[in-house]
């Protein structure tokens, strides 16, 4: 029996030396050499680059358009928390046994296959102001007022942006859930159910619990992702007009390889490391207070 | 102690207990050690590549060109990788066996072409590789990144394809002839004849008369078509606005150096400079209406296909763009071109931009170079070039082998009797590390000049005070 322990010990150990060299050697190695560039003036093609200190973070904090661009994520992140609820609310829908949930399935984890860069050239083209096919639709229905200059519109080509990125991962998240939900086990419901538990009931104090790993994932992706967007507004929109859909990464991007300033570029990233982290802190501790506050109470 | 099956003591539990809880302690301390060591071979391993790589490649210095002899040639072996974007130069290689017929010659060379999607990622990818000393046996370069990569590609001045090159020596960098251009690059307005015919108007000369005449078509055309662009332009790539934001400021005055002189200048923005004239007059022209309803909303693709089924009278591209507007149009017969008229009064020389382009260079990476050098003289010799440049709508860059315009581009170089050629550099090392330091982006800057709000003066005068700024901290003269 122990010789048996000993031999799964040995295989796990084994088996996880090149994921973990692999980790190491694309994840902690530039992660590290990322933080060491963000103190130095290096425009990423020349052999010489000096120290600069903390001069790259001041810059950084003094850069306008950049925070712009951190405004323009905002719009993504709070667009994606948003659908969240509609993700979860479909995940449950398709968990229970309505007709067709294989092929809702299907459809709505589709737009997550397809290639983003590809998606985002569809779109532009979708939203152009000569021939989209949005407008098209609007006019067909009656609602040539609506009309609006969807890419080019400082005030709204944000939210036209996050809207090809909902379509893009919403199905991703409701997959997720979907398959969270599935795992919650059939005889907990039953035994609520038997004890007068509605649907509400079911979902509040059954289904979300049960899920709290993989919302907590989701919220975790939703902030990530929201933070790292850059194929849709690069592709879309060049960050355009101006920086009105340049994004954090965008900018980062920009920085490097238009305006050769790795060493501004690198402190750009390890203020994106910093900031997913601290806003999912946050935001977790909300959540969790908000969703589980009732556990609290019972528990004083 | 075994009270039953699968049931064990309170003591015995405890003591079970303790031991885990030590053995873990052991374990983590075990995991941290282990980490430990492997993030400092890591470390190391990453270290001694990076001190190997920079010792391989080849110094940055002239080598001879010339033939040679065939004991040279069978001497010569390897693989050399040529980095391309150009989709036409792609589809012409794959077409015609460009490596198959350079091994006729150099049996033991061999060619791996590396296309990238356009030249935005090639230079991204450039840097990317000269920071990791793995630039490409040969690459090509513009005339504003010759400056940029200057370190990393020999000088290939003694080889017959740079002495028999139109444009070569005019882009020397401190005497060092850096990249052979491919091909002459000049700048178009193409414009639909029947178009101009119908809304009865000429083909303008002076900027004054394009502004005028883009009104009318603006307006002969747009009271029925409220799509119609009288300039199509896809400004929401930002780069389809390089005609007039890259080329006009040196069209100014006929300075191809223009770049290069603001570099030495503390306030270029300043009004009576050519870049703040220059870019005054396209920020009115931008505004008034000529580029349809929305052109920050299309880029340069839809655009072009949008004037090729005539739902624009005029579009700026250069020569290269002739395929692409043949490629989407039904008939060219009534294609006609003019070059853009930045003059303010027919008094004036009508200046016209010319650069050399894609500019052919060994990089210093390169561990044959001669074969490298070998593949260039060879790509610029009767074997190759004259073909490739047939094939093209650009310009031969090459004195011995001269190409016949094409008659829709011949066109231009008769709407006026005399134009002034100005050569355009695209900035030094000075014009570059200033661009960086104030982040100036001409392209961007005029897609933004169709914002609302934006204020021309205002920003303007940000630019000269960030100019001043930069070059104080960069102590550029």
């Amino acid at each position: 029996m122990q010789s048996l322990n000993k031999k799964k010990k040995i295989f796990i150990g084994t088996s996880l030396v090149i994921p973990m060299l692999l980790l190491i050697g694309f994840v902690v190695v530039p992660a590290i050499d990322l933080f060491r560039m963000s103190f130095i003036e290096w425009d990423g093609y020349s052999p010489d680059t000096r120290f600069v200190g903390v001069s790259n973070y001041i810059s950084m904090f003094k850069n306008k358009d950049l925070w712009l661009s951190l405004k323009n994520n905002s719009v993504y992140f709070f667009v994606h928390f948003f659908m969240i609820f509609f993700e979860l609310g479909f995940a449950v829908l398709l968990n229970s046994k309505i007709k067709g949930a294989k092929f809702y399935k299907t459809m709505v984890f589709l737009p997550y296959i397809i290639n983003g860069v590809a998606i985002a050239y569809a779109f532009s083209y979708f939203y152009s102001p000569i021939n989209g096919a949005f407008n098209s639709i609007l006019e067909l229905l009656q609602l040539e007022s609506w009309i609006r200059s969807w890419l080019s519109d400082p005030k709204i080509v944000n939210y036209v942006l996050a809207s090809v990125s909902v379509w893009r991962f919403s199905g991703y998240h409701v997959i997720l859930f979907l398959a969270a939900l599935q795992s919650i086990p059939k005889d907990i419901e039953e035994a609520a159910k038997v004890d007068g538990a509605n649907g509400w009931h079911l979902f509040r104090y059954i289904q979300i619990p049960g899920i709290m790993l993989m919302v907590d994932f989701v919220l975790f992706d939703n902030i990530r992702g929201a933070l790292q967007v850059f194929d849709i507004p690069f592709v879309m929109t060049a960050g355009g007009p101006g920086y009105a859909s340049s994004t954090f990464t965008l900018y980062t991007i920009k920085t490097a390889f238009s305006f050769s300033n790795f060493g501004l570029a690198s402190t750009m990233a390890i203020a994106i490391m910093f900031m997913i982290v601290i806003i999912y802190i946050i935001q977790n501790n909300i959540i969790h207070k908000v969703l589980f506050k009732d556990r609290g109470q019972k528990n004083d | 102690m075994v009270l039953c099956d699968g049931v064990i003591s309170e003591e015995d539990a405890m003591i079970n207990a303790h031991q885990i809880k030590g053995g873990n302690k052991m374990k983590q301390k075990v995991s941290i050690i282990f980490t430990g060591l492997l993030i400092v071979l890591m470390l190391f391993v990453v270290g001694c590549a990076k001190e190997e790589a920079s010792n391989e490649g080849a110094t940055n210095e002239s080598v001879a060109g010339g033939e040679n002899t065939t004991n040279e040639k069978s001497e010569l072996s390897g693989t050399l990788t040529f980095a391309i974007w150009d989709n036409n130069l792609n589809t012409f290689i794959e077409e015609n066996d460009m490596v198959g017929k350079f091994q006729k010659h150099y049996p033991d060379v061999d060619i791996e072409v590396e296309k990238m999607k356009d030249d935005s990622e090639y230079w991204n990818a450039m840097k990317m590789r000269a920071s990791a000393n793995q630039l490409p046996d040969i690459m090509f370069n513009k005339p504003f990144t010759l400056s940029r990569f200057q370190d990393f590609l020999l000088d290939i001045g003694d080889t017959q394809a740079a002495q028999n090159n139109l444009l070569a020596e005019g882009y020397a960098v401190d005497g060092k002839i850096l990249g052979v251009p491919l091909t002459s690059g000049y700048e178009y307005v193409y414009y639909w004849k029947d178009l101009f015919e119908e809304a009865n108007v000429e083909v303008p000369t002076t900027w004054e008369e394009f502004e005028q005449v883009s009104l009318t078509l603006q307006e002969y055309y747009g009271k029925d078509n409220q799509d119609f662009m009288a300039l199509a332009i896809g400004l929401k790539d930002e780069w389809p606005n390089y005609p007039f934001m890259e080329f006009m400021p040196a069209l100014e005055s006929g300075n191809g150096e223009n770049w290069n002189r603001m570099a030495s200048q503390d306030r270029p923005f300043e009004k009576g400079q050519d870049v703040y004239e220059a870019y005054h007059k396209i920020y009115n022209f931008f505004n008034s209406g000529v580029l349809g309803r929305d052109p920050l909303g299309i880029g340069n693709d839809q655009a072009t296909s949008i004037f090729a089924t005539k739902g624009a009278a005029m579009i700026a591209l250069g020569d290269w763009g002739l395929q692409n507007i043949a490629a989407g149009a039904q008939d060219i017969s009534e294609l006609g071109t003019f070059y853009l008229p930045a003059r303010n009064s027919v008094d004036e020389p009508y200046n016209v931009i010319v650069q050399g382009d894609s500019f052919m260079g060994v990089t210093t990476h390169s561990t044959i170079p001669e074969a490298a050098i070998a593949f260039v003289e060879w790509f610029y010799s009767d074997e190759w070039y004259p073909d490739y440049i047939n094939y093209v709508s650009s310009d031969s860059s090459m004195k011995n082998f001269p190409k016949e315009k094409n008659s829709v581009l011949a066109q231009a170089d008769q709407t006026v009797s005399e134009i002034q050629w100005v050569m355009y550099n695209g900035g030094n090392d000075a014009f570059s590390s200033i661009q960086n330091e104030t982040t100036f982006d001409y392209k961007k800057l005029g897609a933004e000049m169709r914002i609302d709000g934006f204020d021309f003066e205002t920003v303007f005068e940000d630019l000269n005070q960030r100019w001043t700024e930069a070059r104080e901290k960069l102590n550029i003269d």
